[in-house]
């Protein structure tokens, strides 16, 4: 594969890292985009409403994944893995790693004639395994690029997508190449990871059927998701009753993670609201220890909840068992009252937190004690990496919402601009401006 | 309503008794919603240490909830913020036996460790003074214990030193009651109850049967149950045999081995050196959760009880031996670390909670009782 050389390389194409590309090719800039899945999108393109709006997920993330594909300036490298980080004299030089797609990426027109000739069925990652998808797809409905891919993995090699592809897309001898990409600037938007749903053996240790993260909720609210409706995965079940634990994967020594994750509190009133809406009848309750609503229009957005007859309830879960039916029983002492409480659910959402995506060596980083990308004044510059040249933006840099996440995108794009200019004495006016 | 009087010393206070971190504590009730023992009545361990936040020492004198508290340690090893709630209820254990004790030795005692191994020093150099001015003539042919300090002496001298724990511990109990029963309660028990429900004391001073529903305790198949019992069940029996058949423990003959004399003996030597030893190397280990923090009080205690067993068995051996002059010594040393122990640590140290605990629990039964009776009832009760 040839090399690249460009002005900047975003790595990460979730909202943060697309917005940081959009910004800087819309100033002029030759910008290249890393995503380690098949698709752009990340974790955002997964989720059903965003709060405190309430506006649809896709119709906010979609236009952007669709702009970042078709963007003059920008390169989009889709299934890849930065592999290492070489400082140069006047910027980097990363090796990244291109994943076999099976499937060639140049006459593959979307078309899934592949996925639908496909025996073989397998849990959809998308779906966070509440789905299925087949072996050779293209990864999900609004995927960007709409290019098929083959789990290997899962694969039978059974041939059959081969003899229906109509433009013989399908290899079966593809390896993984790796190319350099030479660049000014490096924009890190890996992103976060949900803390584990069975670190605590308290809430089950994941055992329990019906206790789920609440990225499967989303699937469950999402209008693109597995079932177009909530019910709960141990036996199909709509619940009736459903609580949220908050605080389960943060603000927790004994899980290593002491900061607060800033999201849970707004996601779970958020999925509260939707399931008053999916499902009328089911009482939603949520067990917390504090409300953070800290955002423009969070707290009022809190406030309806609570007029819609969302229970909030003061107190930490300790516990949680689950009865014959599998129906999980949370215990946990309501502070207000003073009295210890054991209640059936449906269904449980744990609140889990978030800790730092990707490992940060190669990018030659090392994390803070949270474990997050250190920014060493977060006051002055919050997207300046140790490594000059280096920006962080999103989730990568600690847990924050998507509307932080796109502020820090568009700061990160700004700093990272800056620095590019300051390093090539190129100004935009020299440039070729892109009209998009 | 009377006013809450509130002490803003209380939490710097209880760190001398321990090494629960209070402060970081945001209240969240995990704490109280994972203990096997909490009830609708006692919601501890969390209700405790809001009171030490907020400086409720009063309320806290007046609560029965730490005596509870079985350190399973389910709730420091689950805490949120390292608050340790399982320490807090261990230093307020000790905090109460502080608070109990008109004497205000053993607040003395647990909160300096000079102050607590020097009084032991003081009356063991006693003991020893007093053993050496009172002690008959030293036969070196044979072994003649009762020669050297007849029995006779040393019994009376136990029933004095009976005497002494009697009236300590007395008053202390009667200060607890009156905190608990009187100060901690809104209305006048009927005697009656105290009578109906006595037989409690005896139960749990004797089974401990609470700690054996920790489930902490119940995975490990009930080990720190048993050996806690066992041990208890050691001191028990010497305790006993030193009060009242001194005469017969203390005796030059040497009876055989079927003999019951015999075999008390070393089953008691036995399950003494065996609980205090697992005590003192868990506490070297902190391989469980109650085991983790050791106040000075935690290893004075079992190193005593050693002390006491090891020289109990030297001097056994030495007798058997026929090695007079030894015998006489370790003798006296063992004495040394008897007295002490009985002196000092029964009423004003950690062995306290040998009676507090029980009493606790029964004060718990009486108040439960009390409770359930129509109001009408336990305020004519209050009138005769």
């Amino acid at each position: 594969m040839n090399n690249v050389k460009v002005d900047a390389l975003v790595i990460g194409g979730g909202i943060a890292g697309m917005q940081a590309a959009l910004d800087l090719g819309d100033q002029g800039y030759q910008v290249a985009l890393v995503e380690k899945e098949p698709s752009i999108g990340g974790k955002m393109i997964t989720l059903s409403k965003v709060f405190p709006t309430l506006d649809c997920c896709s119709c906010i993330t979609t236009p952007k994944m669709s702009a970042v594909a078709h963007h003059p300036n920008i390169q989009m490298f889709t299934y890849c893995e930065v592999e290492s980080v070489d400082q140069q004299e006047n910027g980097f030089d990363v090796s990244v790693l291109q994943k076999p797609r099976y499937v060639n990426a140049d006459t593959c027109t979307g078309c899934r004639l592949c996925e639908y000739a496909c025996p073989i069925t397998v849990p959809s990652s998308f779906d966070r395994g509440l789905g299925s998808y087949r072996t050779a797809r293209v990864p999900f409905s609004t995927a960007v690029p709409q290019i098929a891919v083959l789990d290997i993995e899962n694969c039978i090699l059974c041939g059959k997508c081969e003899k229906v592809c109509p433009v013989g897309a399908i290899d079966f001898t593809q390896q993984p190449e790796t190319f350099s990409i030479d660049t000014t600037s490096i924009v890190l938007a890996t992103g976060f990871e949900l803390t584990d749903l069975d670190a605590k053996n308290e809430y089950g240790a994941g055992e329990l059927p019906n206790v789920i993260d609440p990225l499967m909720m989303e699937r469950f609210l999402a209008p693109t998701g597995p079932y177009g409706r909530v019910l709960r995965p141990g036996d199909g079940m709509e619940p009736m009753t459903i609580a949220y634990v908050q605080c389960a994967g943060s603000r927790d020594e004994t899980l290593g993670i002491e900061y607060c994750s800033r999201t849970c509190c707004m996601y779970a009133i958020k999925q509260s609201m939707l399931i008053s809406g999916a499902l009328p009848l089911a009482e939603v309750t949520i067990y917390y220890m504090d409300i953070r609503t800290f955002g423009k229009g969070y707290e009022q957005f809190y406030q309806n909840a609570k007029a819609m007859g969302v229970e909030f309830v003061r107190g930490k879960v300790a516990k949680i068992t689950e009865d014959e039916n599998h129906n999980p029983v949370v215990r946990v002492e309501r502070t207000e009252e003073g009295d210890v409480v054991e209640r059936t659910f449906d269904l449980v959402v744990l609140s889990l937190g978030m800790v730092a995506g990707d490992p940060l060596s190669k990018f030659g980083l090392t994390p803070a004690e949270d474990g997050y990308i250190k920014i060493p004044s977060v006051n002055a510059s919050p997207c300046e990496t140790r490594r000059p040249g280096i920006f962080v933006t999103g989730t990568a840099g600690g847990p924050m919402d998507i509307v932080d996440s796109i502020v820090t995108a568009s700061a990160a794009a700004s700093a990272a601009s800056a620095y590019i200019r300051s390093k090539t004495q190129v100004g935009i006016e020299e440039r070729e401006v892109a009209h998009v | 309503m009377t006013a809450t009087r509130v002490d803003p010393e209380l939490l710097s206070e209880l760190k001398e008794y321990g090494d629960g971190q209070v402060e970081t504590c945001f209240n969240c009730g995990n704490c109280t919603a994972i203990c096997p023992f909490t009830s609708a009545e006692y919601p501890f361990p969390r209700n405790m240490i809001r009171l030490v936040q907020i400086g409720g020492a009063e309320k806290l004198k007046q609560s029965i909830d730490p005596w509870l508290c079985y350190y399973c340690g389910d709730c420091s090893q689950t805490c949120p913020r390292g608050a340790e709630p399982g320490e807090v209820m261990m230093s307020l254990r000790r905090w109460l036996t502080a608070q109990y004790d008109f004497t205000g030795l053993a607040k003395k005692f647990y909160t300096s460790k000079v102050w607590e191994i020097g009084a032991m020093v003081v009356v063991g150099v006693l003991v020893v003074v007093i053993a050496l001015l009172l002690s008959g003539p030293v036969v070196t042919d044979q072994v003649e214990l009762n020669t050297f300090a007849p029995v006779e002496i040393v019994h009376v001298a136990d029933w004095i030193m009976a005497g002494m724990l009697v009236f300590f511990i007395a008053i202390n109990v009667f200060r607890m009651w009156k905190y608990i029963m009187v100060d901690g309660m809104d209305r006048k028990v009927p005697f009656s109850l105290y009578i109906t429900e006595a037989w409690q004391i005896v139960l749990h001073l004797f089974t401990q049967k609470r700690w054996a529903q920790c489930e902490e305790d119940k995975e490990k198949k009930n080990w720190n149950w048993i050996a806690h019992l066992l041990m208890v069940s050691g001191y028990g029996l010497m305790l006993v045999i030193i009060i009242f058949f001194l005469k017969w423990f203390q005796t030059d003959e040497i009876y055989p081995v079927w003999h019951p004399q015999r075999w008390l003996g070393y089953y008691a030597t036995i399950v003494l050196i065996f609980g205090a030893g697992r005590s003192i190397i868990g506490r070297i280990k902190k391989n469980v959760q109650m085991h983790r923090f050791s106040h000075a009080s935690d290893w004075i205690f079992p190193v005593l009880l050693l002390l006491v067993a090891l020289t109990g068995i030297m001097m056994h051996t030495t007798r058997y031996l026929g090695l007079p002059l030894v015998t006489y010594y370790t003798y006296i040393i063992h004495l040394a670390f008897v007295a002490p122990m009985l002196i000092l640590e029964v009423p004003f140290g950690k062995w306290a909670h040998l009676y507090y605990r029980p009493l606790a629990i029964y004060f718990e039964q009486v108040r439960a009782k009390a409770k359930a009776m129509p109001v009408a009832e336990t305020q004519l009760a209050s009138a005769d």
